[in-house]
């Protein structure tokens, strides 16, 4: 029976499970039965128009994906909470993380003997450039590290009378409560001291800016260089410090001055795009890079450390050009690709090199 | 289904170890559908069906720690999705409801012009009613096969039979639709 056998095969060859000796006998045989062709011409459309129901717009989707949320929603919020428990894969890594962190420890004994100025902690994570983290601390503190940043504290953090943390970079903190014992997050420029609450520490040394945004709680913010002056924050608000003096001596080495300085409140505005507000100074630890009217300029160092290339912008680029926008899961290129089409530019791509032009 | 299909590898690692929500996301979106039209085989109901599928969805959500060590994440959501949707039945096996929404209303959905659609559509409805009137087993392994795009281990693990019966169900489901060609086309 040929075209029985002609059947089979055509199942199979439908199914991607065809052995390449039956595509072989199939071909033969459909030479022989050229009317068979009309089969694997019907089969090979109906295959193509898979019905897709109910669920063929992505906006149905959205909205069952929604309800689903809500309707499990103590476990999406419960996944903060969850984790106060010895995490799984924490466990399942430890050794990893312990192998880590010895290496970790012998490079800043190396260290230690070369500059005594960061000795004061046991234990370092870093982030390398596209690389982001989440930690958790022996106090229970989670902490997201994002890209390019560094977090020193000791070990024995919990046993002491203040939890102090150093950083250089940018991370999202959601600190365990423990009363009577501040965690402190110094970096460079600026310290935060709070009981238990969650915030985002932005510091790097690169920018000019050190910036904390505060999302509940309450936290007491303080200048390195002016220890008297207590900033208490509120929820949704961002606490920004601009060190001129840093800018300047950049330009002229061996100016300085103290006082020059600018301090600047605000209130955090979610930004809203496609009917979604997101929190930009937060988005980072969700895998989402979130800017709002933003320059070339401005970007520039978020898109280096976000997706570990380096940029470089030709002069022939507006100073015009302002990009509002989100990125998710997109490469360097498909995101390029998605900001040509708000303003036009051109950019070439040389393994992690960049130009924009 | 695999031309949208993300790289579930990486998805599945945002999941267990960064808890991504928005991973999470894109995996509902993209499994949510598959689970939904396979347990709408079993159940013939939408809202159980469309039960099925989110507690699916969340037990992958719960368990997300240990998603990591397991092997075909698609083949294992679709093999919960089978024993709820037999834990369903037999719920529900003594209080037969029949709600409107259920009686079936297959919409063949085309991306034909219009003029072959009229040529087609007449075929076309034959085929899905074909394909509607196969024994549920048979009707499944073609479903898994040709909407999923699932191999025949995969859809043999899922359903707990051997490949070569999954070989046989397809190529008796295929059968019965090139019989109803060759019925309007006297063909062969």
């Amino acid at each position: 029976m040929d075209s029985n056998r002609i059947i089979e095969l055509l199942a199979r060859k439908m199914a991607n499970e065809a052995t390449s000796r039956e595509l072989e006998e199939l071909d033969e045989l459909m030479a022989i039965y050229p009317d068979s062709l009309y089969y694997d011409e019907v089969l090979k459309e109906l295959w193509a128009n898979s019905p897709k129901e109910r669920f063929s717009d992505q906006v149905r989707l959205h909205q069952l994906f929604e309800k689903h949320k809500l309707k499990f929603a103590e476990e999406f919020d419960a996944n903060v909470q969850e984790e106060e428990a010895p995490v799984g894969w924490f466990k399942k890594y430890a050794g990893v993380f312990a192998i880590a962190c010895s290496l970790f420890l012998i490079c800043i004994a190396a260290l230690f003997q070369l500059n005594k100025k960061d000795t004061d902690f046991d234990t370092e994570i870093v982030s390398g450039k596209g690389i982001r983290k989440k930690i958790k601390l022996p106090d229970g503190t989670l902490v997201w590290l994002n890209a390019e940043s560094k977090l020193s504290y000791d070990n024995d953090l919990n046993q002491k009378e203040k939890r102090l943390v150093y950083l250089i970079g940018e991370a999202f903190f959601d600190v365990a409560h423990q009363k009577n014992r501040p965690f402190i997050v110094r970096t460079n420029q600026i310290s935060v001291k709070v009981l238990g609450t969650a915030f985002n520490v932005k510091a790097y040394d690169k920018d000019p800016v050190s910036e904390a945004t505060l999302l509940r709680g309450s936290i007491e913010l303080s200048v390195n260089s002016m220890t008297q002056q207590k900033i208490l924050l509120k929820p949704s608000e961002k606490f920004a410090f601009r060190n001129h003096k840093k800018e300047r001596s950049e330009g002229k080495s061996g100016f300085q001055n103290g006082d020059d300085v600018t301090l600047k409140i605000e209130n955090i505005a979610p930004v809203r795009i496609a009917g979604q507000d997101y929190i930009e100074e937060t988005s980072w630890k969700d895998d989402l890079l979130v800017f709002k009217n933003e320059s070339f300029e401005d970007l520039k160092p978020k898109l280096e450390r976000w997706f570990n290339v380096r940029i470089e912008i030709g002069g022939s680029i507006p100073k015009s050009y302002r990009f509002t926008g989100i990125f998710k899961n997109e490469n360097i290129t498909e995101a390029l690709t998605a900001m040509q089409l708000i303003k036009p530019f051109h950019f070439k791509l040389k393994a992690d090199d960049i130009i924009i032009y | 289904m695999t031309k949208h299909s993300p790289d579930l590898n990486s998805l599945i690692s945002h999941i267990a170890l960064y808890d991504s929500e928005s991973s999470y996301e894109q995996l509902f979106k993209w499994l949510f559908p598959s689970l939904y039209r396979f347990s709408f085989c079993l159940l013939k109901s939408r809202e159980l069906s469309e039960e099925v599928a989110s507690d699916v969805m969340i037990s992958l959500w719960k368990n997300r720690q240990k998603l990591l060590e397991v092997e075909n994440v698609r083949v294992y959501a679709f093999v919960i999705a089978r024993n709820l949707s037999l834990n369903a039945l037999s719920k529900h096996a003594r209080q037969e409801l029949v709600s409107i929404d259920d009686i079936q209303v297959e919409v063949a959905l085309d991306s034909l012009n219009p003029e072959q659609l009229l040529i087609n559509g007449e075929l076309k409805k034959k085929l899905e009613q074909a394909t509607q009137s196969l024994p549920g087993k048979c009707q499944l392994v073609f479903k898994l096969i040709k909407e999923d795009g699932l191999s025949y281990k995969e859809t043999a693990s899922i359903l707990n039979i051997s490949v070569k019966t999954v070989d046989a169900h397809l190529v008796t489901a295929v059968k019965k639709l090139t019989t109803i060609l060759k019925m309007e086309f006297n063909l062969m």
